[in-house]
């Protein structure tokens, strides 16, 4: 259960929308004589403050320091990793805390492959693979000073399955059975089933907590406990200041197990107007933009002081149908949807629609066709897999054996008087979801299936879903490596199917990929589960996107890593010949 | 006041349709089981009465329930932003009141002239400005166009803390340029056209025609009249809360302003039911609180008022 | 800004411009119309603007909704073609602002409706009974007034996502009476000592034929006054509450939601921000222009009663 609607930003920007490409070049220049007199007022300005102090400004050493200001649209609501869900707070919280082992850039998750060390420092298994022993690393400590010990992962589990506690994160961990402590540096893991991907359950989806802070209050009060806004990890950054509504600070953990964050200070500053967000970026005022709008992409690309990074998250879009009839209780036998019960119908729905073009439109660069119920970056073989394509006249002639014909000439066709009609939800928080739609309502009018876009508020979105009362939605889902998530999103007793998809061989042919060992057999067991997606279509498989970020010139980035761009954070640097005057601020003046 | 706003937000909370705990977190991932469990936590599970009654007694008790999108008291939440949203309006309603009524004043004492009739026409236009896009405009055009000054928060994000005293001060300063340059200049609009009315009514009251009439110099009659004249722009002022409070709202949205104005809509986003109830509550106390206080200012500067 | 509750009545009750009129220049005077035609100007504009809204479908020169071309059309600063330039789907902006003018407008005229009935008959009731009645309506409408408008809506739309048009309408309708109350009531007290009403009861006129025969004309005047100045509120507050997300709901083009779609990329497609908004002021411009103007030319008509 490690997929969820993409109701947050972490999926879908609000408002991320279509390219750009054009520039308005007299605008620019006239922005640049703008800049040219903004920056002569700015020295008068400065001219009139200097002398008024004496500036604190030990110079950075080498190729550490620096700071970089990321530009972020909302708020974290907490900093206790059990309760954070959203990139704007994981990305902090992965800074401060650690896990046991991190998975690799690959992102593979059968055994241990490509993991390497965090806070455990090594690790041997159980003959019987039913247990994973961790060692902690004797020199990790706690930001306060405290060692870290088994006692803290033994902890971490508690409160990550604490029925008080309800995190999100619980579900991962559902085939781990227990931890125990075997001395004070060793853990022990153990799971209930011997699986493909239970050491990255047992690592990935779990920080560790220090025990020593949070254990002396009952688990119902952790979750509005002050360390969920003044957190202490033992990660690379530790946590500086957080001032509500205005700013979030790390700085570097100079005595850290693991080496110092190479940056000195790392600062969200909150800006919910998306507008205001590209101002300050485009102004220089930050350095970082995680999701940049496609319309933005070519301003960004002409302003000189910054660049894009590519970033592919694990994100893919579609149209859901729902199988059933409308508010057909999940358990009962269901009646078939009175349009999309027919695999025919839902065919050449998804051959009308000419998604290379739609996609480039919408995402321009940005955007790829989707293959199926999974990202390319976790597909291990799409050269098998053989797409419906684009073709209007034969969805036309498919509708037509399916005897839905438009018999009163009105445009839309019927069949034994019901018309071919259906709505569309469209979560109201994603203008690129919104423009599908409105595209996807044209292409449909042409084969004569008349589609009504309901726009839908996230959190309204999700009981209707779960109450089946659609027709179609304009769906993402954000996946974890690994793809077990695949079973509760499409397999017939998921939580998440809304669409009611039932395919006995889907079924089967997903549980041997999601359970067998070997690699080799892993892929062609995959491209046969999403074929079968594909050809029973009860989804339009539309779009995968990348968001790429914008960043200031002077800062070097090793490597963005798909599950989250902030993985890295502790490496970026600052080019020493383009320091500009926050990244000389030092570390010794943390508010 | 407060208890109506009180038993609004209250019922409000109760006629909202689906499940406030489903707001709580993404309903989907939850268990209907856990589920079961926060509405009983939560003491949704009881009578609407009892409820009203906890509501009731928890508010006159200070005690404003628990923010889920901030995972933190309500109370705590105000005590970070209402400063800062005061700080703000002070600054817009003082500004707006001295201009204003210098710019109505001295467009009273030139009625009807073409240079009165172009300022009002002006103070028309300003004034028919929706205040976002008036915000946006701005911050358009000296943050992006001519960036000379910083397009949101109230101090600069990393240099604030490394800076003295008085470069301090100009940080601040300049970010509270634009925020208060949009608030200001509408209510300085709404002023003056009052301002300019009130001050024409005076002009032509019998005091200033004896006083005129005693030969007294113009600047001086001109005074005495601007001194009656100011009266109704007290009461004004406490009447002018809620509008302010209006532009607040969305000036804060647009300049990332840490207020209570931004508090409330990042709430409404992620359904934080207790701190939307609590934002409309405190803006009507503000609101009360702000007619009362014109109330006795008026009280205090009219020698009629003072005497009897 | 929303005006000022309260405020508005003691500018109408205060004599009127006592400037005379020889006092303009002669200049001026040949090109300003005079001041008693002086609201026909504003009134033009606000007739255009809703001929405009009416005639969109014809005056608009492409569709609102994206075209079968989409693909080349996306973001086209502004042009011969598309004067206002074009979307993110490829939709022409001075088509959709047209078309947007509609709901814009018509949704305030609407709600101004519902909150005119609503507030002239509770003020005509607290004005007409007096005593008891008047003084719990009063009090009532005091508590209404304390509690900030744009809170009230901002709260309502968190808790009712998604709200349809037509609930849209009665929410700013039902939150929008409370100053109009409060004028009528005044009004409608002040007229019950005039010797016309004293004589009309005398001959056994009541209830609602007094209302309809001796009250209600005396009150138009003031009730088209605070119309017209409360359409100009409406349109503003609608586009701020669309910018927000919380009012009129896309692929419905209304002035405030074109420019929510448009902020986000305001540094490179202006023209999404700029347009729509210019709309917006001019429209609210001129229906404020025309209360103003209407005030005076009504004051000055009462000047000899």
């Amino acid at each position: 259960m490690n997929d969820h609607p993409s109701r947050d930003r972490s999926v879908d920007t609000p408002n991320t929308a279509g390219p750009v490409v054009r520039i308005n070049t007299a605008a620019t220049r006239l922005r640049a004589l703008g800049q040219s007199v903004g920056s002569a007022l700015v020295v008068a300005g400065a001219i009139a403050t200097a002398g008024c102090g004496p500036k604190d400004t030990p110079a950075a050493v080498g190729d550490t320091g620096g700071t970089m200001v990321v530009v972020i649209p909302a708020e974290p609501r907490t900093l206790f990793p059990p309760r954070a869900n959203g990139t704007q707070e994981l990305a902090v919280i992965a800074s401060v805390f650690d896990r046991l082992a991190e998975i690799g850039p690959e992102l593979t998750t059968v055994g241990e492959a490509g993991f390497t060390p965090r806070l455990a420092e090594r690790w041997s298994w159980a003959t019987d693979s039913l247990s994973i022993a961790f060692t902690i690393n004797p020199a990790a400590r706690w930001h306060d000073g405290v060692p870290v010990r088994a006692e803290d992962v033994r902890y971490s589990f508690h409160v990550y399955t604490s029925d008080a506690v309800a995190s999100e994160a619980r579900a991962l961990l559902g085939n781990v059975d227990s931890v125990s402590v075997r001395d004070s540096l060793t853990a022990v893991v153990w799971f209930k089933r011997r699986t493909p991907q239970q050491f990255m359950e047992a690592t990935y989806s779990m920080f560790i907590l220090p025990s020593h802070v949070l254990s002396t209050l009952p688990d119902s009060a952790l979750t509005n406990a002050p360390f969920g806004r003044a957190p202490i990890g033992s990660g690379r950054f530790r946590f500086s200041a957080w001032e509500a509504g205005s700013r979030l600070e790390i700085v570097a953990d100079t005595t850290n197990y693991r080496k110092r964050a190479v940056l000195d200070r790392v600062i969200w500053t909150f800006v919910p107007d998306l507008g205001a967000a590209t101002v300050k970026l485009f102004a220089g005022e930050a350095d970082f933009l995680e999701q940049v709008r496609p319309e933005a992409i070519a301003q960004v690309l002409a302003t000189p002081t910054l660049r894009l990074e590519s970033n592919l998250p694990l994100v893919y879009g579609f149209v859901g149908f729902n199988l059933n009839a409308r508010r057909t209780a999940a358990t009962a036998p269901a009646a078939p949807h009175p349009v999309f019960g027919d695999v025919r119908v839902r065919r050449a729905l998804a051959m009308a629609v000419d998604r290379e073009r739609m996609v480039r439109s919408v995402l321009d660069s940005m955007g790829m066709v989707a293959f199926g119920p999974a990202p390319r970056a976790l597909i291990p073989d799409t050269s098998g897999l053989r797409p419906l394509g684009y073709n209007v006249a034969a969805a036309k002639a498919l509708l037509d054996s399916a005897q839905w014909l438009d018999t009163n000439n009105d445009g839309i066709r019927e069949r034994n008087g019901t018309a071919l009609a259906f709505d569309l939800l469209v979560p109201s928080s994603s203008a690129t979801r919104g423009k599908f739609a409105t595209l996807l309502q044209a292409a449909w009018k042409e084969i004569g299936a008349k589609v009504s876009l309901l726009s839908q508020d996230p959190s309204a979105l999700g009981p209707r879903l779960e109450a089946r009362d659609f027709d179609a939605w304009m769906g993402g889902w954000q996946t974890n490596p690994g793809l077990q998530g695949t079973r509760q999103t499409w397999a017939s007793k998921g939580t998440s199917n809304y669409q009611g998809y039932a395919s006995p061989t889907f079924d089967a042919v997903l549980d041997s990929a999601l359970t067998s060992f070997d690699v080799a057999r892993t892929r062609g067991l995959w491209t046969r589960v999403l074929q079968q997606a594909i050809d029973d279509a009860p989804s339009v498989w539309l779009y995968e996107q990348r968001l790429p970020v914008a960043v200031h010139k002077r800062i070097r980035i090793p490597s963005l890593r798909a599950d989250g761009w902030y993985a890295s954070l502790a490496d970026w640097s600052i080019d020493p010949a383009q320091r500009i005057d926050r990244d000389k601020i030092g570390l010794g003046v943390a508010r | 006041m407060v208890f109506v706003a009180a038993t609004l937000a209250f019922l409000l909370l109760q006629l909202a349709p689906g499940d406030p705990v489903s707001a709580i977190a993404d309903a989907s991932n939850v268990p209907p089981e856990l589920r079961a469990q926060w509405r009983a936590q939560q003491g949704f599970d009881q009578p609407v009465a009892t409820q009203y009654v906890r509501w009731i007694g928890n508010i006159a008790r200070g005690q404003l329930g628990h923010s889920t999108s901030q995972q933190r008291a309500v109370s705590a939440v105000i005590a970070d932003r209402l400063p800062n949203t005061l700080l703000l309006m002070g600054l817009a309603l003082g500004a707006s009141l001295l201009f204003g009524a210098a710019l109505g004043a001295w467009q009273a004492t030139r009625a009807g002239s073409l240079t009165d009739r172009a300022v009002s026409f002006v103070s028309l236009v300003l004034y028919s400005v929706p205040e976002f896009w008036f915000a946006l405009m701005l911050l358009f055009v000296f943050s992006y166009w001519i960036p000379v000054l910083p397009a949101t928060g109230m101090t600069d994000a990393a240099m604030y803390g490394s800076m003295s005293t008085g470069e301090r001060l100009w940080d601040r300063a300049r970010h509270l340029v634009l925020p208060w340059t949009a608030l200001t200049v509408m209510g300085t609009a709404i002023f003056a056209r009052y301002q300019r009315v009130a001050m024409r009514d005076s002009l032509a009251e019998q005091f200033v025609r004896t006083a005129r009439a005693k030969g007294l110099t113009t600047f001086l009659v001109n005074w005495h009249a601007w001194r009656t004249a100011m009266l109704p722009m007290i009461t004004l002022a406490g009447l002018f809360f809620p509008a302010l409070l209006t532009g607040a709202v969305f000036v804060e949205r647009v300049f990332g302003w840490p207020g209570m104005g931004s508090a409330l809509l990042t709430a409404i986003n992620s359904r934080d039911y207790a701190l939307v109830s609590a934002s409309v509550i405190v803006g009507s106390a503000m609101t009360a609180l702000g007619s009362l206080l014109a109330d006795l200012l008026r009280a205090l500067a009219d020698p009629r008022v003072r005497r009897a | 800004m929303t005006q000022p509750a309260g405020v508005r009545e003691r500018s109408i009750a205060r004599r009127p411009d006592n400037v005379a009129p020889e006092a303009i220049p002669g200049m001026v005077r040949g090109v300003l119309p005079s001041r008693r035609q002086r609201w026909k100007v504003p009134l033009a504009f606000v007739v255009l603007l809703a001929g405009v809204a009416a005639l969109a479908p014809v005056l608009a020169p492409f569709s609102p909704d994206p075209p079968a071309n989409y693909d080349t059309l996306q973001y086209l600063s502004p042009s011969r073609a598309h004067p206002f330039g074009t979307d993110g789907v490829g939709r022409d902006v001075l088509s959709r602002v047209l078309f947007g003018s509609r709901i814009s407008l018509s949704l305030a005229f609407a709600s101004v409706a519902l909150s005119l009935l609503l507030g002239t008959s509770y003020g005509a009731v607290a004005g007409l009974f007096g005593g008891a009645t008047d003084r719990w309506l009063m009090r009532g409408l005091d508590v209404a007034l304390s509690i900030p408008r744009l809170l009230l809506l901002l709260a309502v739309t968190a808790f009712w996502e998604d709200l349809p048009l037509s609930a849209l309408i009665i929410l700013l309708g039902t939150t929008g009476w409370f100053d109009i109350a409060r004028l009528v009531r005044g009004e409608v007290q002040q007229l019950r000592r005039r010797d016309f009403i004293v004589a009309a009861q005398a001959t056994g006129v009541r209830g609602m034929r007094m209302l309809r025969l001796h009250i209600l004309p005396h009150l138009i005047p003031l009730l088209i006054v605070n119309a017209t100045l409360s359409v100009a509120g409406t349109i503003a507050l609608e586009a701020g509450l669309s910018y927000l997300g919380l009012g009129v709901q896309p692929p419905f083009p209304s002035w405030g939601n074109i420019m929510a779609e448009g902020s986000g990329g305001m540094a490179s497609q202006w023209w999404l921000t700029v347009f729509p908004g210019m709309a917006t002021v001019i429209a609210v411009l001129a229906c404020h222009a025309l209360g103003d103007a209407l005030r005076d030319r009504f004051a000055r008509d009462q000047v000899p009663a």
